[in-house]
């Protein structure tokens, strides 16, 4: 069991990461991405058909991480323009109508769960160490590795630079950091394009342990929201643990016989304890309740 | 007419696709406040969100020291010299009250002089936005437009709100921008109270200039004020209030 839980780490760095991509979005650009796995499995699809066609894995990886840049940056300058001033759950279903464009478009491009995983390339394979019986592989240490790292780097950015105050400034009010002269649609096309980038780095990380096909990997927005709630979508540190807690949780229900089958519905059963968790003090209102 | 550093000619603003503001023209004179009055729903703040660029400009032009801005968008404008502090106390209210002060600064723009203008805001600068009183907080407001180092500020209600007190130490304080040679256009619920302290004033009825004048030529005159401000029976416009109702809801956010 305890060699299960450690082997849930390797996805559980993944997780955390992909989790501070939620967040980041939400809290710097205000929407809630549920396009953010599919357009980093573009990109990472993207490179994966580069080094099939023969290119270097490192070059491909930077073509790669650009195109799920690029594709983000579109995505992001597409709310702003167009839906800037709209609310949040309008924001959202734009992003539910992009994750269903792309995961077709990329279904009908890389192939599908049978026909279309790739082989992508594994810099990390190497173990790490062994606990118990369970190998850990590089990747595992570089995951988590990138993730503190992320945490850390993002939370001085936010509270230290200006740059970071203006981010904060735009993702609470984007009239007002524009009238006080923040280049508030330019500033939000960084943001959209960085999350794009680090987004295709974390799916090309998570890809050979998922198998390598575009549905799986485009899905892991399940995940990614389930870490980003227990962030209650702000703390980033919380994400960061949330994370780990969901890879640990993960590896604990495969060493289970009895559980591994459902281990996929995990995520939505955070979810589910998580709504219930925060909604227990809610007052119904008594209007409505009376009728 | 008088020098002007702000020239708003012939201007319509819409909201979405309803037009909410006609033709308007209005000049704000350099370090002097120009009061622009109305009944909630007239269009003020429609009028002041087109000059700033954050409501579309179906046409006319606004020139700012010379400089035509109609087409630039809302943070170059804000470069150009033009200061908006909005109505509802804009504050970020996740930053620190010198935090919302640097997001603001650009060339010169000086901590120094917006605390002389307001010392509370001083012995509140490490303190969330969030936590200051409805009064520090249009302080703020007002403190963050001085950083962008305006030529002009647009002021739009900013008593909403407060004590009647507040609202005289926030008059004092844009009488005091003058002299540090910007230029105001002051939206103020409490006319007399801005007449007070006003040079020029204009009155918009649905989304219409019907007086522009001095100050003085209002000021102490409800009836006449009241009569700007509602019309007559025989005005064709009080038969179309669609403008109005949808001003009302722009003016509420």
């Amino acid at each position: 069991m305890l060699g299960s839980v450690v082997a849930g780490l390797t996805s559980g760095g993944v997780y955390a990461l992909l989790g501070l991509s939620i967040v980041l979005t939400y809290r710097l650009a205000a929407v809630v991405n549920f396009a953010m796995a599919v357009i980093g499995a573009m990109g990472a699809f993207v490179m994966a058909s580069l080094t099939d066609a023969g290119l270097n894995v490192w070059p491909a990886l930077i073509v790669g991480a650009v195109s799920g840049g690029l594709l983000s940056a579109v995505l992001g300058a597409g709310l702003v323009r167009w839906f800037g001033a709209h609310a949040l759950r309008t924001k959202a279903a734009v992003t539910v109508a992009v994750y269903v464009a792309l995961m077709a478009l990329g279904l009908r491009l890389f192939g599908s769960v049978t026909t279309g995983a790739r082989r992508f390339p594994q810099p990390f394979d190497a173990p790490a160490f062994v606990v118990g019986d369970v190998v850990v592989p590089q990747a595992a240490l570089v995951s988590l590795a990138l993730a503190v790292l992320i945490t850390v780097g993002v939370t001085l950015l936010l509270g230290r630079t200006m740059f970071g105050l203006r981010l904060q400034a735009i993702s609470e009010r984007p009239a007002t950091a524009e009238v006080v002269g923040i280049p508030a649609p330019r500033l939000a096309l960084a943001v959209w394009t960085g999350i794009g980038a680090l987004t295709t780095l974390v799916i090309v990380l998570v890809a050979p342990r998922l198998g390598g096909d575009f549905s799986t990997l485009g899905n892991l927005v399940t995940t990614a929201l389930a870490v980003a709630m227990i962030g209650a979508f702000h703390s980033l540190w919380l994400t960061l643990a949330g994370g780990l807690l969901l890879g640990c949780l993960e590896g604990a229900a495969a060493s289970l016989e009895a559980v591994q089958a459902y281990r996929g519905v995990l995520p939505f059963l955070v979810m589910l304890a998580l709504l219930w968790w925060r909604s227990r003090h809610e007052v119904w209102d008594t209007a409505t309740a009376a009728r | 007419m008088a020098e002007q550093i702000l020239d708003v000619r012939d201007i319509s603003v819409a909201r979405g696709d309803v037009p909410i503001v006609y033709d308007v023209t209005l000049g704000v004179q350099p370090e002097a406040v120009t009061v622009l009055l109305g009944a909630n729903g007239a269009g003020k703040t429609t009028l002041l969100d087109g000059i700033a660029g954050l409501a579309k400009t179906t046409s006319g032009t606004i020139g700012l020291a010379g400089q035509a801005i109609a087409g630039l968008p809302t943070y170059r404008r804000a470069h150009a010299g033009l200061g908006y502090a909005e109505q509802a106390r804009t504050v970020f209210r996740s930053l620190t009250v010198e935090q919302n002060l640097l997001v603001a600064r650009t060339g010169n723009g000086d901590l120094g002089t917006a605390y002389r203008l307001f010392p509370e805001l001083e012995r509140r600068r490490a303190l969330g936005a969030g936590h200051l009183s409805g009064g520090e907080q249009q302080m703020l407001v007002l403190a963050r437009a001085l950083l962008g180092e305006p030529k002009v500020l647009l002021i739009d209600e900013m008593s909403l709100g407060l004590a009647p007190v507040v609202v005289r130490r926030l008059m004092s304080a844009v009488r005091e921008l003058t002299s540090l040679g910007i230029a105001v256009l002051l939206v103020e619920q409490f006319a007399h109270l801005a007449l007070e302290i006003g040079s020029r004033a204009y009155v918009l009825r649905k989304g219409r200039v019907v007086f522009e004048g001095p100050c003085a030529d209002l000021a102490g005159d409800d009836d006449l004020l009241k009569q700007y401000y509602f019309g007559t029976a025989e005005d064709p416009a009080e038969h179309d209030d669609t403008a109005e109702k949808v001003a009302a809801e722009g003016e509420a956010r």
